[in-house]
């Protein structure tokens, strides 16, 4: 289009040309005649007499030409400056209908803006280091047996990550880190908690962050014991009051004395997967055995995370190590967007987001119809008046860019109060949401959807008033008949394929609500309501031994058991909601050994003999724990193990072990309890769980069940802080809310899904109430006659609710076609519901055509309401 | 003579045609005319280089065109000096009096003289 609009000076240029020259030889020759000369010679003479004519006109041409192509640039330039005036100047005289176009744009690319500000944080852009492409997380994952259904990372032994960072060659850089909770001694005596995080020096140059203030970390520290800290920005802050003086001070972590060396800034940080903010920095020994280590790593340019993956794999292999060893795992290395757990999320929701925009831009489309149906005889006139169809199409284009910038900045309106709502509504899960913001990326990819909206929507629009030519319209009246009835096909297009979009997404979300309820109604199997998780961080240093750690959980329970508000206490590897698990392969009697060394899971809680009543758990079969002693080798198992290992049978008297070394003993079940969701509503239910006596535990919790109405809390706080006031403050969850919390996630993206389905319904059903209001209008005439003629009001209504209720119905069963297929993407995120679930269909569809039928209702009543006298009068 | 008067009028085309179009707007054949009518047919434009010179003043700002109507009923392309070309006109007119002063001069001047 453009190009023929360049080119359309080209041929009148030469024309011109040679027009002028003729002007000149038939005057000349005029001339000749007067002085006598027959008419042939007279022209004979006149063209010599201009000499080399070609010549002339070629250059003539040229000149003009060039001069043509100057200015048509500038005209170009000219005709966009006016076309933007007279666009602006059509919109405003039109204010309803532009705020209704302009606000549908808005809210469907709001909706991608604020949904894309968080992929683009989350998943596209999860690290702020130098290369961040390269950069991936390296763990370890079992080879077979992960039978969790969850991702199992396993942390390498620093033995391991020594081994790599010495003989793997695939990494420009590999940097094990560790975070873990430091109490903080403060000079009034009281400790806090403070988020502590272990690197090596070389992490400094791995993020590319110099400190603010002091100098980071060196080898030299490392070797002189490491007992120095760096603080954050923001702790230094708020802790220390930005102070400088605070370096060269110590401080006091878990009874350690550390000199505060040095100032980072946020730069300076962990993956945000592992830890959303660390306060205080302290140096990594990997030379000392001990916990397993996280690793982040970056690549050398070229080398694929599969191949480094397999070389760490073969270093292992070659080394002393494997022939010691346990355990059957091997490298993988992920890139940081893979490993965030809502991206599946992510991903359904920008399709919903995607469909939104879809449904806003039919209803703009449908907007511009309308307003070419009605602008047909200004357009009809522009055309007589000279304005060739290029220049009429390209105004109706300019319109809709217009009406697609201000649907861009609109956008980015709707796109940060819905990201800032967004973040505001976020679930403790996801504390890496608060990352979201709109930068450079955000603005380019919402102006690239504002452009490509409108100039798909505005094609549309002059792509149809190209079809109709001036001259049809200036005769047929406001519209030609044949055209209002391909113009009526072209909507009803566009209002089915809003409804199908809008069931799909409806189908959608009621599937996530219904998955949502059942998780809510779920019955947990005990008693969440008054239990409390006491979590004491121990310090390694003064409680090295789990021998010591066991016995000093053990003194605790004892004295919060006559703490005010406590009616019961119970101490368990793992308080709710939270899985346990041993590793290795489970044994029943009568099967079997299986080979040593298998990696897999084995949901279990080491708990003492009071933990079933504590918990509300029921004793379906035999005793609880009867052998205290810590040589017990008693169990129980949960229903879910007895239905899978003997159904129908009873398990008391019955053995298990779970097989890693081979020289594990044999337990003895001594009871079967009932199923509990003690691993938080989304695990799948009645997962075989076996339970032993809690005896050598690293990390013990403390549950508690309350007197009804009391709030122990406080009481166990000071008991806490009386037994060791080392400690850092212990965190105390009441596990009623936690559970809550374990669906937080899920429903939290439920939410989401309902606010974009509501909006595309909404969008859709203004949609459907917009062609039928502009049919009610158009046959106004039909209908005054069809009145006229003894048409009932009923049958009016009927009629026009009928086609409102067709086109939604043809709409709706494409949907449910549609979602059939579009549905797999919430395959993971349904609890209890099957993605096909008849019901979520059948509410989809129901909630479609309800929303059909109230779009209907006005366009209804006006044409029941017809005056049959003035509408055949009104052509 | 012709040739030379040809020449000549080569680089004073551009100033005969400024000076034609200050009176009023006319045609490439008018102005053609107008010269020779001026110069009682001593001066013979070469057609050839008129409408060249008249595209070229045209891309330089100082003349316009636009189509109309002659006397005769004919669609010709008219020629009109624009404000620029008024300068320009004044400034060349300047420039050639200076010039043929000179040129006089020289012609007048006796060998013996200096």
């Amino acid at each position: 289009m453009w190009r023929r609009y360049l080119h359309f000076w080209g041929p009148r240029a030469e024309a011109d040309v040679d027009d002028e020259l003729a002007f000149h030889i038939e005057m000349r020759a005029r001339d000749y005649m007067a002085r006598g000369l027959s008419a042939a010679d007279a022209r004979r003479a006149a063209t010599r007499r201009l000499g080399d004519l070609d010549a002339a006109r070629a250059e003539c041409i040229a000149i003009t030409a060039r001069r043509e192509r100057r200015m048509t640039r500038a005209q170009l330039i000219d005709a966009f400056v006016h076309d933007v005036r007279y666009a602006v100047r059509t919109l405003g005289r039109q204010k309803g209908w532009t705020v209704v176009a302009i606000a549908t744009l808005a809210l469907g690319i709001g909706a991608n803006t604020a949904v894309f500000s968080v992929v683009n944080a989350l998943v596209l852009n999860p690290l702020p280091y130098p290369n961040a492409d390269r950069v991936a997380m390296v763990y370890l994952e079992p080879t077979e047996g992960n039978s969790t259904g969850m991702r199992v990372f396993v942390a390498p032994q620093p033995r391991v990550v020594r081994l790599w960072k010495e003989h793997a060659r695939s990494f420009e850089a590999l940097e094990p880190f560790r975070a873990s909770d430091r109490a903080m001694r403060t000079s009034d005596g009281t400790s806090s908690t403070v988020r502590a995080a272990f690197v090596l020096p070389s992490f400094a140059s791995f993020t590319g962050a110099r400190p603010m203030m002091g100098r980071a970390f060196t080898d030299v520290d490392l070797a002189e014991g490491g007992r120095v800290a760096l603080l954050s920005e923001p702790f230094w802050r708020s802790r220390f009051g930005a102070d400088s003086a605070v370096i060269g001070k110590a401080i006091t972590l878990d009874r350690e004395m550390y000199t505060v060396i040095g100032i980072m800034p946020p730069s300076y940080r962990l993956p945000r997967l592992s830890e959303t903010v660390s306060d205080v920095w302290l140096p990594l020994d990997v030379r000392e055995e001990g916990l397993g280590l996280s690793v982040i790593a970056r690549l050398r340019p070229n080398v694929t995370p599969a191949v480094a993956a397999s070389e760490l794999d073969s270093v292992y292999a070659r080394s002393a190590l494997a022939k010691d060893d346990h355990g059957d795992f091997k490298a993988k290395l992920s890139l940081p967007s893979q490993l965030v757990d809502f991206r599946d999320s992510l991903v359904m929701l920008s399709a919903a987001v995607a469909l939104v925009l879809l449904i806003a831009c039919g209803n703009v489309a449908h907007l511009l119809l309308a307003r070419t149906a009605a602008r047909q005889r200004e357009l009809a006139v522009r055309a007589v008046l000279g304005a060739s169809r290029t220049r009429i199409v390209r105004q109706l284009l300019t319109e809709s860019l217009l009406l697609g910038a201000a649907g861009c900045v609109g956008g980015l309106l709707v796109g940060w109060v819905g990201l800032n709502a967004l973040v505001a509504l976020r679930p403790d899960s996801l504390p890496e949401l608060a990352a979201a913001h709109i930068d450079g990326a955000t603005l380019a990819v919402t102006a690239g959807l504002a452009a490509l909206t409108s100039l798909a929507v505005g094609a549309l629009g002059a792509l149809h008033a190209l079809r109709h030519s001036a001259h049809d319209a200036l005769k047929a009246g406001t519209l030609g008949l044949s055209q209002s009835r391909r113009q009526r096909r072209l909507r009803s297009l566009l209002v089915v394929s809003e409804m199908a979009v809008s069931t799909v997404l409806l189908v959608g979300a009621t599937l996530l609500v219904r998955s949502i309820a059942h998780l809510q109604s779920i019955d947990p199997g005990f008693e969440p309501r008054g239990l409390y998780a006491i979590q004491v961080a121990l310090p390694v240093d003064s409680y090295a031994t789990r021998a010591a750690r066991r016995a000093f959980i053990g003194q605790l329970a004892e004295r919060i058991r006559s703490a005010p508000g406590v009616a019961a206490v119970t101490v368990a590897a793992g308080a709710p909601p939270s899985r346990n698990w041993m590793i290795g392969a489970l044994q029943v009697d009568g099967q079997p050994a299986p080979a040593t060394g298998a990696t897999a899971f084995v949901d279990y809680n080491g708990v003492d003999a009071n933990y079933f009543r504590v918990m509300g758990i029921p004793l379906l079969e035999g005793t609880t724990l009867t052998d205290t002693s810590a040589s017990s080798r008693q169990g129980l198992v949960n229903a879910g193990f007895v239905r899978k290992h003997w159904p129908g049978q009873p398990a008391v008297g019955r053995r298990f072990r779970v097989v890693y070394d081979g020289k594990e003993e044999w337990n003895t079940i001594v009871g079967v309890v009932g199923d509990a969701f003690t691993g938080g509503l989304t695990a799948e239910a009645g997962t075989p769980m076996v339970y032993v006596k809690s005896t050598d535990l690293f990390e013990p919790a403390v549950i508690i069940r309350a007197a009804a109405g009391a709030d122990p809390v406080p009481g166990i706080r000071s008991l806490i802080t009386q037994a060791d006031p080392a400690l850092a403050p212990p965190t105390i969850s009441n596990v009623e809310n936690a559970m809550q919390r374990s669906v937080a996630g899920p429903r939290f993206t439920m939410v989401l899904l309902v606010a974009f389905t509501v909006l595309a319904l909404v969008l859709a059903a203004i949609g459907l109430y917009g062609v039928m209001a502009f049919a009610v209008a158009q046959q106004t005439r039909e209908i005054g006659i069809r009145i006229a003629l003894g048409a009932t009001q009923t049958g009016i209504a009927r009629s026009v609710l009928l086609r409102g209720v067709v086109l939604a119905c043809v709409g709706a069963g494409l949907g449910l076609l549609g979602a059939r297929w579009g549905t797999k993407v919430l395959e993971h995120m349904l609890y209890g519901v099957g993605r096909f679930d008849a019901a979520s269909f059948a509410i989809g569809a129901l909630v479609l055509l309800g929303a059909a039928v109230l779009a209907c209702l006005v366009p209804m009543r006006r044409a029941v309401s017809v005056d049959p006298l003035i509408a055949i009068r009104a052509d | 003579m012709a040739d030379s008067s040809t020449d000549f009028l080569k680089g004073t085309l551009d100033l005969m045609v400024l000076k034609t179009l200050s009176w009023a707007p006319t045609h490439g054949y008018g102005i053609a005319r107008w010269i020779e009518q001026c110069t009682d047919d001593v001066l013979q434009v070469e057609e050839g280089s008129l409408y060249p010179a008249l595209h070229k003043l045209e891309e330089r700002g100082l003349i316009v065109a636009e189509w109309g109507v002659t006397e005769h009923n004919r669609r010709a392309k008219f020629y009109r000096l624009t404000t620029a070309g008024k300068k320009q006109l004044a400034a060349s007119r300047d420039y050639w009096a200076r010039f043929a002063g000179a040129v006089f001069k020289v012609l007048e001047t006796a060998p013996g003289t200096r």
